[in-house]
């Protein structure tokens, strides 16, 4: 059974298939065609919603795209479409969309409208004044899962910027009326299926405990947790999968902690979590995570699910890789800790056996002498997949490199160590030189192919160029070390 | 939130308000609310009649064969599966290509593309069917397809005949000229993503008769289509388009396919069918931008100044004619773009490939022969060391010059339009501070180009230039207005309700636009050309204008004053002058008119005069005139990496005297950012056996609000059309896309920097970063050549 506020109704739905998306049965079971297919595949943001949940007393609200996202995902969630923000009268961002012609086929507007939306009501959560003009920065981050292919988005900015101009609205007050909560404290360890059709069951554990009971009954069961890839599977492939385990709300799997400068990142943690803790801290990983897909994407997607998904194209792998991070490992044969290089085994393979998942990610914060390098090499900006992800850790003393872990994605049948280009950097004097030396070894160390994204000649010349960017960079003087604050 | 009332009663100060929302209104989009708020309609969100069927595509998996068998038996019993149809269940015709033959609605025995449509399928629900159309064990002699320009110009292949245009003797005059250079560009084609996929709804009447509600540019030729393969009359089919998600020419031609499909199947099954293609299936089954392949040869003397040229411009057209003809021509049209080639002979190739038979496009071939045109400008400034702008103005076109195709040039001012964006751009300076930070950067170089654009409007195929209206007016005084445009975004419902409020000096809330329909305005064009507000304004003032006539007739006849004392103003209607003038409101007006039985419902009609265009001499006046305008791009490329941004620009567009600024500005924005996206990370891919290999949006990028340029000035030309055009306004959807030009040579200009402007970089489209740092490693190349030079 499924229970959700829509638009301030709650619907109670035991019969809801667990591989149904939001999307789906918004519109074909609620005739709620305010919610658009653009792709079905969280590329264009038509069908975008914005969701309330409540966890510990904390309300928050944040974008997804319904095409991808599983119904089980809004159990017990408040969901707002474009309808249910025009209630009485038009929100801030529908009124600033009209005044400002931010529509003209008006397909994508509705989508648009609720990631504007949810910037307004995210500020107002925040207590930032709503006269105080969103940042590009802010804007653009709102809109970067949003397509449009008429306006050319200069409207939208502007209705974007101007939406503190519109008497206030608060969508907290709807959710709060509404009474919403997302665990059920009377609930327990339960190991029946949330969800169950003739070909399919899904779970949604709430704890660790109950997780690992459920791994030890269905070990083959498909684990889904941000699912941006896996919902690909149902909409794209219409494949159906027996067993669902939802890990999204299984408690203590997002939390994140710094001790002994170490951090440590639950595997729950969604890409926009922890987006503000890196900032101060190593603020070239924060800056990767905004370029990861959109902010539907970073909303639903989790850091677990990114380095499980083992994809060559991953953009974390390649970050972690150069950082020395860890994974901790739990499940059907006990807690342990593997170094992340020995994870990947093959393309889309990993050391995760049946019945286990991962815990957290930790690694340690880059020091005083440390500069780490992330650059994102694809065709567009926002929302696109790499072509080459370039993630380099250097530690240098006295204009000297004494330690470097270069990571690569996009290279090879898995994200990868160039450990060649590294034992051509160990020791050698910061300058032009050096790197290019190093460079021509990068051949020894991956043999990428050519695809839709890019040639393999493209993806090898800028791995080179990249070394040289980072030699320019730090001989240039421009960039300073990244130190833990 | 608008809404219509009466009239107000008629009071001093009700007569001294003037309606709202006339021409040259900045007034929002007639369905902006239903947008924001998610209540506007499309063909998917019409609520299902009971027992509709939902439809599904069944695909070649090659490109090139021949079909030995067809095994539907698992798809025909696969859950929820009703009907099964291919080529030889359709009732009569099968062929509908739109213009030639060529296009099968279904494939077989031949199979002449990758993803063709094979067959179709409605089952009970959307995802019943498309998992039912995977179970088909297609059995083929699978052939060696033509996948490419390069291998169809070598074998020949071609779905229409080369065409040539000609001006004095090109030959005669490169021979002649100091300097001549021969260069080639690859524009790969584009994806119209509009966001809403192709989608019918097709409807069984009780007469035998089909209606479809559909997302179509074009609804008379559906009408056309789906009658002709049903075989009944037309007299039986009934189009609807109330709006689409967005067209740009993708919905030209390729909606009526999934139109006659779903008639199709609603006959057979006598129940309501759908056919909604997901994206994936709109992406591999529909017909996208050519790709072009040029070669010039261009010569001109030491000053920059043209002299001659010879291009040729070949099309992939794809495995069928399609609108490929017109197309190409239009590219050949559009070629010198601004420029005065002295002698000039254009080549056009319509070449055949075993791919999706391409389409139009917003520009339909006029961008791709425009870039050749801004390429020999560039390719001269950097043989002849000067300012590429410099060159560009040099060659413009004054009036009484003659096109290559026989148009004279008339009411030019692109001169003007362009030293005035020089100036409010400041390039100069820019340009200047610009080789300071390129001498500067180690790695970032800065490229800067300011381009024209002229844009011939009509289209080239003459009877399509008509356009038909049908106005209502009801006794409360609120005015219905049909006519035969689509609303597909463009804003085109909201200017011709402009053109009716302001014809009768009413508030825009009166005006109520109604969905095309094809049983209100028959035998309409389709929404292209960017014609929309030019063809349908007009006729829907005709419309307007025949019922005031008859309006001044009841005055006359009813208050006894002198035609030329009735008057339309600020919502009444005014018989008689001075002291003694009676201020009826129109409602009032309209009441006492219905009253005296006179007719309260109109057609219009309109024809574009003056053009005339002979296909065998090449030779007329294929346009009735120019729209004009000019761009600014300044960009930043990483030589490292080939990545950029692009830093500003600044646009200076002719629309005439704007019929409604904020909309055209609208279209200016959304058209130069579409056409950057084609030019820059825009890429269709196919594999080595046909494949499309960017079918979804996770491979195929269009532009997000991150990539438009962080400044965009936008300004209009104010200035009217010379010709009487609806309030002497200029059209403006395709125009504006041409403005991406500017970014694409920019991107050259700053690769050229490299090499201290001395070569010319190859930049084939789109220019993805990887493009971008072979264009600049091209310029080390030719750095490391003079090196060598003087050390040996």
């Amino acid at each position: 059974m499924i229970r959700f506020n829509l638009n301030g109704e709650w619907i109670e739905d035991g019969n809801i298939d667990p591989m149904c998306t939001i999307l789906n049965y918004l519109r074909t079971q609620m005739a709620q065609t305010d919610v658009k297919e653009g792709c079905a595949a969280g590329d264009c943001g038509a069908c975008t919603v914005m969701l309330a949940s409540l966890d510990n007393g904390q309300l928050s609200f944040y974008t997804v795209n319904a095409c991808i996202a599983l119904m089980a995902h809004l159990h017990n969630r408040y969901i707002f479409t474009a309808q249910g923000i025009a209630q009485q009268s038009l929100h801030p961002a529908q009124q600033a969309m009209i005044d400002f012609h931010g529509s003209q086929c008006g397909f994508c507007t509705p989508g648009i409208v609720m990631s504007l939306a949810t910037l307004y009501q995210q500020r107002l959560q925040q207590g930032i004044d709503l006269n105080i003009v969103p940042s590009d920065h802010d804007i653009h981050a709102a809109l970067s899962g949003n397509l449009c292919r008429c306006t050319g988005y200069q409207p939208i900015v502007s209705a974007a910027r101007h939406m503190g101009d519109y008497p206030k609205r608060d969508c907290a007050e709807q959710v709060q009326a509404a009474a919403v909560v997302e665990f059920d404290p009377n609930a327990g360890v339960s190991r029946e299926p949330l969800q169950q059709s003739a070909s399919s069951q899904l779970f949604m554990p709430q704890t660790e405990a109950e997780l690992i009971a459920l791994l030890q009954q269905y070990p083959t069961a498909q684990l889904w947790a941000g699912g941006t890839d896996l919902g690909l599977a149902i909409t794209q492939q219409f494949k159906t999968m027996a067993c669902v385990i939802v890990l999204g709300r299984v408690q203590g799997l997002s939390s994140i902690e710094i001790q002994n400068k170490q951090m440590s990142l639950g595997a729950l943690c969604s890409y926009s979590d922890v987006e503000q803790e890196l900032t101060p801290r190593v603020p070239s990983l924060a800056e990767l995570v905004q370029r990861i897909g959109s902010r539907q994407i970073r909303n639903l997607g989790t850091l677990g699910g990114n380095i499980a998904n083992a994809s060559p194209i991953g953009d974390m792998p390649p970050a972690f890789l150069a950082l020395g991070a860890e994974v901790e490992i739990n499940g059907i044969y006990g807690l342990h800790t593997i170094a992340l290089e020995q994870f990947f085994t093959g393309y889309k393979q990993t050391q995760l056996r049946a019945g286990e998942y991962i815990r957290r990610i930790i690694f340690n914060l880059p020091q005083e002498n440390d500069h780490v390098f992330l650059w994102k090499i694809s065709k567009r900006h926002d929302d696109d997949i790499s072509a080459v992800m370039f993630a380099l850790k250097l530690s240098i003393e006295n204009e000297t490199i004494i330690a470097a872990k270069l990571a690569l994605g996009g290279m090879a049948a898995t994200p990868i160590r160039a450990y060649h280009v590294e034992s051509g950097l160990i020791g050698q004097p910061v300058n032009l030189a050096t790197f290019k030396q190093a460079g021509s070894l990068l051949e020894q160390d991956c043999s990428p192919m050519s695809d839709v994204r890019a040639s393999a000649s493209y993806r090898l010349q800028v791995g080179k160029n990249l070394l040289l960017r980072a030699a320019l960079e730090l001989t240039r003087g421009t960039v300073q070390a990244e130190v833990a604050s | 939130m608008s809404h219509f009332s009466a009239f107000p009663p008629s009071s001093e100060s009700f007569r001294r308000r003037p309606a709202k929302g006339g021409r040259g209104a900045s007034v929002t989009h007639d369905s902006a609310e239903q947008h924001v708020t998610g209540a506007a309609q499309y063909v998917d969100d019409i609520p299902e009649l009971a027992r509709t069927l939902h439809a599904a595509i069944g695909k070649s998996p090659v490109a090139k064969g021949t079909l030995i068998q067809l095994d539907l038996s698992q798809v025909r019993t696969a859950a929820g599966v009703v009907d099964v149809v291919t080529i030889a269940d359709m009732p009569a015709v099968t062929d509908i290509g739109p213009v030639y033959q060529g296009d099968p609605i279904l494939a077989g025995p031949e199979l002449q593309f990758h993803g063709q449509a094979l067959f179709a399928v409605a089952a009970a629900t959307f995802i019943e069917a498309r998992k039912a159309v995977a179970l088909a064990a297609i059995q083929m002699d699978e052939q060696i397809p033509t996948l490419t320009l390069e291998q169809a110009l070598a074998s020949g292949e071609r779905v229409r005949p080369d065409h040539m245009m000609v001006k004095g003797d090109a030959k005669k005059a490169l021979a002649s000229a100091p300097n001549t250079l021969t260069n080639t560009l690859y524009n790969k084609g584009q994806e119209h993503f509009y966001l809403e996929s192709q989608v019918s709804y097709a409807v069984p009447t009780d007469d035998g008769g089909m209606t479809i509600y559909t997302s179509s540019q074009h609804p008379s030729e559906v009408q056309k289509l789906v009658a002709e393969v049903l075989g009944i009359a037309m007299h039986k089919v009934t189009v609807l388009v109330r709006r689409m998600g967005g067209g740009f020419g993708g919905k030209e031609t390729q909606a009526a396919p999934w139109a006659c499909l779903a008639a199709v199947l609603a006959v057979r099954n006598k129940r309501p069918v759908k056919l909604r293609l997901d994206r994936q299936d709109d992406m591999v089954l529909t017909g996208k931008r050519h790709d072009f392949f040029s070669r010039w040869t261009v010569g001109f003397d030491d000053e920059g100044q043209l002299i001659g040229a010879d291009i040729h411009l070949a099309g992939l057209c794809g495995f069928s004619p399609d609108l490929s003809d017109a197309i190409v021509d239009r590219a050949m049209f559009h070629v010198d773009n601004a420029y005065n080639f002295p002698a000039m002979a254009v080549l056009g190739q319509r070449c055949k490939t075993n791919t999706v038979s391409n389409t139009a496009f917003r520009g339909f071939g006029g961008p791709q022969g425009m870039i050749v045109g801004e390429a020999m400008m560039d390719d001269i400034a950097r043989a002849t060391g000067l300012d590429p702008l410099d060159v560009r103005l040099k060659n413009l076109y004054q009036n009484g010059d003659k096109t290559h195709y026989g148009q004279p040039i008339e009411d030019f001012h692109i001169e003007r339009l362009m030293t005035q964006l020089e100036r409010e751009c400041e390039y100069r300076q820019r340009r200047h501070d610009i080789t300071e930070f390129n001498q500067q950067h180690p790695y970032l170089k800065r490229g800067l180009a300011l381009t024209p654009v002229r844009f011939g409007i009509s289209f080239t195929v003459q009877h399509l230039n008509q356009a038909g209206a049908l106005i209502n007016i009801y006794t409360d005084g609120s005015i219905q207005i049909n006519h035969g445009g689509t609303e597909m975004g463009q804003g085109l419902f909201t200017k011709v309700a402009q053109v009716v409020a302001n014809e009768f000096s009413v508030d825009l809330d009166y005006v109520q636009v109604t969905a095309t329909a094809t049983d209100k305005v028959p035998n309409t064009s389709p929404t292209a050309a960017s014609s929309g507000s030019d063809l349908n304004g007009k006729a829907a003032q005709a419309a307007c204008q025949t019922i005031k006539q008859r309006l001044v007739d009841l005055a006359v006849e009813h208050f006894g004053v002198a035609p030329d004392d009735v008057h339309f103003i600020n919502n009444h209607v005014v018989v008689g002058v001075g002291e003694s003038a009676q201020w009826l409101t129109f409602a009032e007006f309209v009441q006492l008119a219905y009253e005296q039985r006179v007719s309260l419902s109109a057609t219009g009609y309109y024809r574009t005069p003056k053009i005339f265009y002979d296909r065998d001499t090449a030779s007329g006046r294929p346009f009735y005139y120019y729209a004009l305008g000019a761009s600014c791009s300044e960009v930043e490329i990483d030589t490292l990496t080939g990545e950029y941004r692009i830093l500003r620009t600044d646009i200076l567009h002719d629309v005439g005297a704007s019929l409604s600024p904020a909309i055209d500005i609208g279209q200016i924005e959304g058209g130069f950012v579409q056409g950057m996206g084609w030019l820059t990370t825009e890429e269709l891919t196919w594999d080595a056996k046909g494949k499309l290999a960017s079918a979804s949006a996770a491979t195929y990028k269009i532009p997000t609000s991150m990539d438009v340029p962080s400044i965009l000035n936008v300004r209009l030309f104010d200035q009217p059309n010379a010709e009487e055009t609806i309030y002497n306004s200029k059209a403006v959807g395709e125009p504006p896309l041409m403005h991406g030009i500017s970014v694409w040579c920019a991107l050259r200009d700053a690769a050229a920097s490299v090499a201290n402007y001395a070569i010319n970089p190859p930049l084939d489209t789109p220019a993805t970063p990887e493009r971008v740092l072979a264009a600049v490693m091209a310029c080390q190349a030719h750095n490391e050549g003079l090196v060598a030079e003087q050390i040996s």
